[in-house]
């Protein structure tokens, strides 16, 4: 197996194990909301929802990496240039990725002094990682896009398919920068930290995860280059046009001129219509190979990323969006709801079927099927719906009481979280998260476990009469 | 047919970035003189010099910051650059203690504890005025801030951040500070009460 | 806005690109099975929309700007699964995997 593979293996399993660190501090987050004399004075609440959200940008960055990684190859039909600093650098990064949870950990906080952002907490969300982290964050990335581009180059020729990507890398990698800077007045520091966060998570992130989902359907599906191409431009104009402006749905409040609540609501309002596009295409995929594969759970993850994305993105998204209504919803459990959904469509079911995509081959299976998968897919799935059902009541409850009626003081925040509806929210909620966490040792026992059983049928041809 | 033609949706998918991320930086570029402190939206740091209100303006249909009389925090007036010092050392606090991922600002970060957009505003100081034996209600956030857990306000308490008495004040001078900003009317009706008809 | 109607116009709004899915799925599986019934709940699940739309625009107090959009939304939803059905169709024509 190429270099190359094999070190999108490597991704593919952090990934993984990162996944499980979000999953058991996200379940630690949830319990505070329960119990909240929780760990208090030992591990405050905020570094365990810094591990929570740290690590869930990590995982699926991993994820994608991985996911690249695999592809690189095959599309290039070489190994990719730089390949050796790609695999230092794999090490490096998760060492690094554990050094900091453990300061996150350990550490936790430190006076306000240069000294501490360089070397403990930045405490800017997503990114509160010490910039010596971050340093190093953007070294992998840089040696990523060197891998894609500069094999790009070497090639001298190139598909469209990692053309977009390539392109891509460029306002991904740059984006990142801003991580770095301690701006001083909050509101110019939000404006550009959501650069990089709507940048990354509703444009790069998208053609990212786009061009990852064409190579799968392509190896799952047999279906044509020319037709995932061209299906891939068409996503890239309608998500970038409409995302690329939909930024400013994050301007409504923080200081910004008031132009803002109507270009970024109307642009906002948008960007569901090409997820409802990738849903009708996810239909005619799955009819079209009649619901048939030699990879079961890679081709319902797919699906699973096309209508987890629609309804976590594109329903609950605008839910919450014109101005008007975030008005009232903006900084509730409602965000919290709509968050878990489309990060889950969107991002995590891709990453997961990429690693199924990629086990079939290392494992030499001619088909993947079994119990096990659907097991994970069913508790995960179920946890996740579940929790942000539970969390859109916690969120209206809140977004009523909270701000609607009372006035968004303290006095107005205690009432809220006291509401009953708020209260019974958060209990499911951790509920779910359980199950969630269930299915995720299902998915990790299932990825372990595949194909390891498995025995090789030799079919012989009768013999002559 | 042209539509069927990968070529045809390339260009308009080049087209369309570059049309957009045109268009964000010229906004950008607008928007960041107004959010500029002494911009439109965002007041220079010497606000923190005077009285700030919170209250509905009919010509804008919203709630909209007031910029009063003279009100300087601990009766002492700061000029600018004390006054950018002063928000620059609150800002340090709140990045080097992760308060946005309890909190929210301006309604981003954490939703564990309550959003501080217009924490300077909120009427629940008073009572802690008495509670800390403070004289002023910047001294009674300063106190609160260095014994958050001595000092709780409910069941959720805050947990002590080894803050110390120099950086309490310039939290409290970056919170007033952040009180004074045009947020479009976010949170709405802050510390009223609106029925629900 | 008072606070029962920001509930009910946020609800409506994430029922009716709701509903767009529902009707995308029953489009998709009605085309395949190339089912009269399958294709009567698609119009039907259409249906919810556009009622769904029709009480957005007559009972919330949204401006008349942000009416329109909604109200041009959910026409662009009533294109979206058999345009792109057409394109699929046809962009898969020349692979020899068409329905």
């Amino acid at each position: 197996m190429s270099r190359s593979k094999n070190l999108a293996i490597k991704y593919l399993a952090a990934a993984i194990l990162f996944f499980g660190v979000m999953t058991l501090s996200g379940l630690l987050s949830a319990a505070y909301y329960i119990n909240p004399q929780l760990l208090f004075g030992v591990l405050p609440f905020n570094i365990a929802k810094i591990l929570h959200i740290d690590t869930m940008i990590i995982w699926l960055l991993m994820g994608f990496m991985g996911a690249v990684y695999w592809f690189l190859p095959e599309e290039f039909e070489r190994e990719p240039v730089g390949i050796w600093a790609a695999e230092i650098l794999f090490w490096i990064f998760a060492a690094a990725v554990l050094v900091v949870a453990a300061i996150f950990l350990f550490v936790q906080w430190g006076p306000a002094t240069q000294t501490t952002l360089w070397l403990f907490q930045q405490g800017r969300k997503y990114v509160e990682a010490p910039r010596w982290a971050a340093i190093g964050v953007a070294l992998v990335m840089l040696v990523f896009a060197w891998n894609v581009i500069g094999t790009a180059i070497k090639a001298g020729r190139i598909t469209g398919i990692m053309a977009v990507m390539s392109v891509n890398m460029v306002p991904l990698v740059l984006l990142y920068l801003i991580a770095f800077p301690l701006i001083d007045n909050m509101a110019v520091d939000l404006y550009w930290w959501w650069w990089l966060v709507h940048l990354w998570v509703e444009a790069t992130w998208e053609i990212l995860i786009g061009c990852i989902m064409a190579l799968a359907v392509m190896k799952l599906l047999d279906t044509s280059r020319r037709i995932v191409e061209g299906w891939l431009y068409i996503e890239v104009a309608l998500v970038l046009g409409t995302g690329i402006l939909g930024l400013g749905h994050h301007y409504f409040w923080i200081g910004t001129p008031d132009y803002w609540l109507g270009i970024g609501g109307f642009f906002s309002a948008l960007e569901p219509l090409p997820l409802l596009g990738m849903v009708v295409h996810a239909i005619y995929d799955a009819g079209v190979h009649h619901m048939k594969t030699t990879n079961r759970p890679a081709f319902y993850w797919t699906l699973a990323e096309a209508f987890g994305n629609f309804l976590g993105a594109g329903v609950f998204g605008f839910m919450i969006t014109l101005p008007q209504l975030n008005l009232f919803a903006h900084g509730t459990q409602w965000t919290v709801s709509h968050g878990h959904f489309a990060f889950w469509g969107a991002y995590a079911c891709g990453v997961i079927s990429i690693c199924y995509i990629a086990l079939q081959e290392r494992r030499r299976l001619v088909t993947v099927n079994g119990a096990g998968w659907v097991w994970a897919f069913v508790l995960l799935n179920g946890g996740l719906i579940g929790m942000v059902g539970a969390l859109l009541v916690a969120g209206m409850a809140q977004a009523f009481f909270e701000r609607a009626i009372g006035g968004s003081t303290l006095e107005a925040f205690i009432a809220g979280q006291e509401n009953p509806w708020f209260v019974l929210g958060m209990y499911n909620r951790f509920g779910f998260a359980v199950m969630f966490t269930v299915g995720y040792l299902a998915l990790v026992w299932n990825l372990l476990a595949l194909g390891r059983r498995e025995t090789t049928v030799l079919i012989q041809p009768a013999p002559a009469e | 047919m042209q539509y069927e033609d990968p070529n045809f949706w390339r260009a308009g998918a080049v087209s369309t970035t570059v049309v957009m991320a045109v268009v964000l930086i010229m906004l950008t570029i607008d928007s960041l003189g107004a959010i500029s402190p002494g911009g439109s939206h965002v007041p220079p740091y010497t606000v923190i010099n005077r009285h700030i209100e919170y209250a509905y303006d009919n010509k804008f249909g919203r709630d909209m910051p007031v910029i009063g009389k003279d009100e300087p925090l601990f009766g002492t007036p700061v000029n600018e650059t004390d006054a950018a010092a002063l928000i620059a050392r609150g800002k340090l606090v709140i990045q080097s203690r992760a308060c946005i991922d309890c909190h929210t600002f301006m309604g981003n970060g954490a939703y564990y504890a309550p959003d501080l957009t217009k924490a300077w505003l909120d009427p629940a100081w008073e009572a802690w005025i008495a509670i800390t034996g403070a004289e002023s209600k910047e001294e009674a956030m300063t106190r609160f801030l260095m014994k958050p857990d001595y000092y709780a306000t409910w069941q959720r308490k805050m947990p002590n951040l080894g803050i110390s008495r120099d950086e309490a004040v310039a939290t409290v001078a970056y919170l007033k500070w952040l009180s004074s900003i045009d947020t479009n009317g976010f949170p709405i009706h802050f510390g009223r009460i609106q029925v629900n008809k | 806005m008072t606070p029962s109607m920001f509930i009910f116009t946020s609800l409506s709004l994430g029922f009716m690109v709701l509903a767009a899915g529902a009707y995308a799925l029953l489009y998709g599986a009605a085309r395949f099975k190339c089912s009269r019934v399958l294709l009567f709940l698609a119009s039907l699940a259409y249906a919810m929309l556009a009622l769904d739309a029709v009480i957005v625009l007559l009972t919330t107090p949204l401006d008349p700007a942000w009416k329109l959009l909604i109200a041009a939304s959910a026409l662009a939803y009533l294109g979206i699964p058999p345009v792109t059905w057409r394109y699929l169709q046809r962009t898969h024509r020349d692979e020899g995997a068409h329905i």
